[in-house]
């Protein structure tokens, strides 16, 4: 692809788009991507929080629940005073067949021996009865009621339980006396083990309860894998809060343990949530990141490549034309569409070359007339006829013996033709314009002797000024042609040279016949070409001047007939070249 | 250029379809990959609570390592033959990996060399098979299983006595193991003689039978090892019909619930466990490594602990003796 050339506009427009859209889009995908993760842990952690909450209510409400029904035993069997009567037991049914989860209601006395109970079998032999920690702390805490961790109950010929056993110290009337007694109520742990089986963590999450003042485990979904030594569960962290949340490393993955203490039983609720199950919503997250960052990437891609070539297509196009135009196809014309800038580039371009091309031509044209003016007013200087006359002159003064008007004329002839030439120097100084035109004028005089008188006046100053050669030649040979040698009166003319701020004045005045209006505008727009003199005209000296110098210079005339002609010729004063 | 302007959005459209396209045949693709693995667990018994903890640990595994298992068992240890025939099923439907409690030291090797042929590891548990080709081991050492129940009942009985020994079956691997860890065991006390040794194959009536015979025989008998879950309890049955429990010290090996009341009524006096719940959750566990093509320890002691009268109500010993809701 030669068009994805480095530092190419198409390349770099790419590239930028590329660039600033992997940027936003990285920079966004990271700002929405924390967001979002933080918000998915944020939320992890109140749903969590949020079931921890629901259970530790469920538990305080069931532990509440069961409390009150121990009182009601109590209170029964503070009114029986403990005398196990059948209207006792009655009662104490009652109470236990309202609810299922009661295992069994028993009286010990102190010693251990069965008072009264319900729901009773046969007891078992070692039994261990007094070492039991609900018995002891019964005994050691009369009155108040105890909660115990679960465990097997062993009392009586039933299958092995799982029970919670709810005890009190009480004190019953035996034999006539008070003694202390302690009431049992077991709770099978099965209902609380349902409460807490049931509670959901995300696939992997779970909760599980420990006992508040030695860390003990009471309930775990997971206790045999805890117990064989193949799970693990920071306990002692967790017996840090009674209220709160941390991370937990422990176990290899990072998890999220959230901590809430359940009032008057002394235990702790702690809900587990996998933080890579959070992570799975993040991985989707950034999963989707991922594809759309591509999927931008290639519409980009597509996208700027193609725009990209879009706005550099008319440039190359103009950048082409250029090139040609460079080569010398002045008459390359583009048509270029894109980009309204694009378009006004080549519209204008268009305009630039056709005006170079005008420009062109119009300075080859203004070259061939300079060098045809120039042609003819050195042709003009080689006039033969003036010549011819000239040497007629000088052949007839031989013949009168006038060598001195021979010597004058033939040198002033060979100074005329000297700055004629003036080695092919178009621009002179005015003091060899004037010294030209005063030999001109002594080699005319000679011929009509009496004819005309001339003078010529020019301020020192401007000497030193440029001028183009043989423009008042002309002019001179007009008044000696057209306006004086049909004079009956003597002629004069009148040459001048002084400047006028930045402009150089010359001024021909002769006093000859002058001109009639219509004449003196076909002079001006050159439709008259004088058969006589040298046949360079005032058109040539005109344009001349304004070929050089610009049209602010030039030629004018003013005639009038029978009063003479005033000719003012205008140059720039400025001082020549050294 | 009116055509090309176009273009833009289309191929948008173009692009868009493509890619949600493929990113959704890409999902249809991943889903048979990602269905879970399947585990064949062929255990020696359909019956015991044993086995039925040995399957609980398993379903733990499953769902933590999020594998499926079908269970398969013969009627009674005793059944080689169709515990081999459950094992060419089980090879048939082509699992992942095997779990094996084999009820055959030599008889289950052929299978398991079956299912290694057909790239199907097996993870032996509880009983070991003579193959090489098993991945791995995972129960107890019955050797020092046989050690303990020795140095129980020496400490019960004293360091001089009559000893009758109840086993299983001849040639049957873990109590073979358990009898010569025991006769070793004893054999550093030469006062205790051991005057009878009876197998009672999976039959508790006749473990009780051989029981009494021996009682009737050897009126002087002092203890009696039971080396297996239902020997133990027909021993026990025996002893208690005879009212002799004061007199006999019984040592049983594993704790059935109906164990453990003998043992809190006094009738057995200490009983060998071992940890079927880690047996079956590790022998999950590493069928499923190995069905990952992991290497998975060859040998795992899951360990064996004396309960007797004492300790069996230890808030740790009550998690593991005691299935923790029925």
């Amino acid at each position: 692809m030669d068009t994805l050339r480095v530092k190419s506009i198409q390349f770099t427009i790419t590239m930028s788009f590329i660039l600033i859209t992997v940027v936003v889009m990285l920079v966004v995908s990271l700002v929405l991507y924390n967001k979002f993760s933080t918000t998915a842990e944020e939320n992890a952690f109140l749903s969590t929080q949020q079931v921890i909450e629901q259970v530790q209510l469920n538990l305080e409400n069931y532990i509440k629940g069961m409390a009150d029904t121990f009182e009601v035993v109590d209170a029964k069997i503070a009114k029986s005073r403990g005398i196990p009567t059948d209207k006792l037991l009655e009662q104490l049914e009652t109470i236990a067949s309202t609810r299922e989860d009661i295992v069994s209601i028993n009286l010990f006395t102190a010693d251990g021996g069965l008072v009264t109970g319900i729901h009773t079998t046969e007891m078992r032999k070692n039994t261990r009865l007094l070492e039991q920690s609900w018995f002891r702390s019964a005994l050691d805490n009369p009155n108040h009621l105890t909660f115990s961790l679960p465990h097997i109950q062993n009392l009586f010929k039933d299958p092995y339980k799982w029970v919670v056993s709810m005890s009190k110290g009480v004190s019953i009337m035996q034999n006539g006396r008070w003694e202390d007694a302690v009431l049992l109520v077991d709770i099978n742990f099965k209902t609380l083990d349902d409460v807490f089986r049931t509670v959901s963590l995300g696939k992997k999450g779970y909760v599980y309860i420990i006992d508040d003042s030695a860390g003990n485990i009471v309930y775990h979904p997971q206790q045999q894998l805890i117990y064989i030594g193949l799970k693990y569960e920071n306990v002692e962290q967790a017996l840090k809060f009674s209220y709160g949340k941390y991370m937990d490393v422990s176990e290899g993955e990072p998890r999220l343990n959230v901590v809430r203490t359940v009032n008057n039983i002394g235990w702790k609720i702690i809900g587990v949530s996998y933080l890579d199950e959070m992570m799975t919503t993040r991985k989707e997250v950034s999963t989707f990141m991922i594809w759309l960052l591509v999927i931008v990437l290639i519409f980009i891609l597509l996208i700027s490549s193609f725009m990209s070539a879009r706005i550099s297509k008319p440039i190359k196009r103009l950048k082409k034309s250029m090139e040609m135009v460079e080569k010398g196809h002045f008459d390359t014309y583009i048509h270029v569409r894109g980009a309204d800038e694009v378009e006004q580039l080549s519209r204008r371009f268009n305009l630039m070359v056709s005006r170079v091309r005008e420009l062109m031509d119009q300075s080859i044209h203004e070259q061939e007339t300079k060098r045809k003016n120039e042609l003819e007013v050195l042709q003009s200087q080689i006039n033969p006829h003036f010549l011819y006359n000239t040497l007629n002159s000088v052949v007839r003064m031989v013949g009168n013996g006038k060598n001195e008007e021979v010597v004058t004329t033939i040198t002033s002839l060979s100074k005329f033709f000297r700055i004629s030439l003036s080695k092919g120097k178009n621009i002179i100084t005015i003091g060899e314009e004037i010294e030209h035109i005063r030999n001109y004028l002594i080699i005319q005089k000679m011929r009509y002797k009496d004819k005309f008188d001339y003078d010529i006046e020019v301020d020192n100053e401007v000497l030193e000024y440029q001028t183009l050669k043989l423009i008042l030649q002309p002019f001179v040979e007009n008044a000696l042609y057209h306006g004086i040698e049909y004079m009956v009166d003597e002629g004069h003319i009148h040459i001048s040279a002084s400047r006028q701020e930045e402009r150089i004045l010359f001024q021909i005045r002769d006093n000859g016949v002058g001109m009639s209006e219509e004449t003196l505008k076909n002079i001006l727009s050159g439709q008259v070409k004088s058969e006589k003199g040298s046949g360079v005209g005032l058109r040539n000296v005109n344009e001349r001047i304004q070929l050089y110098f610009g049209p602010d210079y030039g030629v004018t005339v003013e005639s009038e007939l029978e009063e003479g002609t005033l000719v003012k010729i205008w140059i720039p004063a400025e001082k020549v070249q050294p | 250029m009116v055509k090309t302007m176009k273009l833009g959005p289309l191929l948008f459209a173009i692009l868009i379809a493509v890619v949600s396209v493929s990113s959704c045949s890409r999902q249809d693709e991943m889903t048979p990959a990602e269905q879970k693995r399947h585990l064949e667990v062929v255990l020696r018994s359909q019956n015991g609570d044993y086995w039925k903890t040995v399957k609980m640990g398993a379903e733990v595994a499953a769902k933590e390592f999020d594998v499926t298992l079908d269970f398969r068992a013969p009627g009674d240890e005793a059944d080689v033959k169709g515990q081999i025939a459950l094992m060419e099923q089980s090879i048939s439907s082509r699992p992942d990996a095997i779990v094996l409690a084999a009820n055959d030291y030599k008889e289950l090797s052929q299978v398991v060399e079956d299912a290694n042929a057909f790239g199907i590891p097996v993870i032996t548990i509880d009983s070991e098979v003579e193959s090489r080709k098993a991945k791995s081991f995972i129960g107890a050492n019955n050797y020092e299983a046989g050690q303990l129940a020795g140095k129980q009942l020496i400490k019960l009985a004293g360091t001089s006595g009559q000893i009758a020994i109840v086993s299983f079956k001849q040639g049957e691997r873990n109590t073979e193991l358990r009898e010569q860890g025991l006769l070793d065991e004893i054999a550093q006390y030469p006062d205790v003689r051991v005057i009878d040794k009876v197998y009672s194959l999976t039959d508790r009536e006749l473990a009780a039978q051989m029981t009494q015979n021996i009682v009737a025989k050897y009126p002087d008998l002092d203890g009696i090892v039971a080396l297996n879950e239902i020997s133990s309890i027909g021993v026990a049955d025996a002893v208690q019909q005879l009212n002799l429990q004061d007199k006999i010290k019984i040592i049983t090996f594993d704790s059935t619930s109906e164990e453990l009341e003998l043992l809190q009524e006094g009738v057995i006096q200490a009983t060998i466990i071992q940890n079927p719940f880690s047996i079956g959750y590790l022998g999950v566990k590493n069928a499923v490594e190995a069905a990952k093509g992991k290497k998975v320890p060859s040998r795992v002691d899951t360990g064996i602990r004396a309960i007797d009268l004492t300790n069996m109500f230890w808030s740790d010993n009550q998690k593991l003796l005691f299935p923790f809701i029925k």
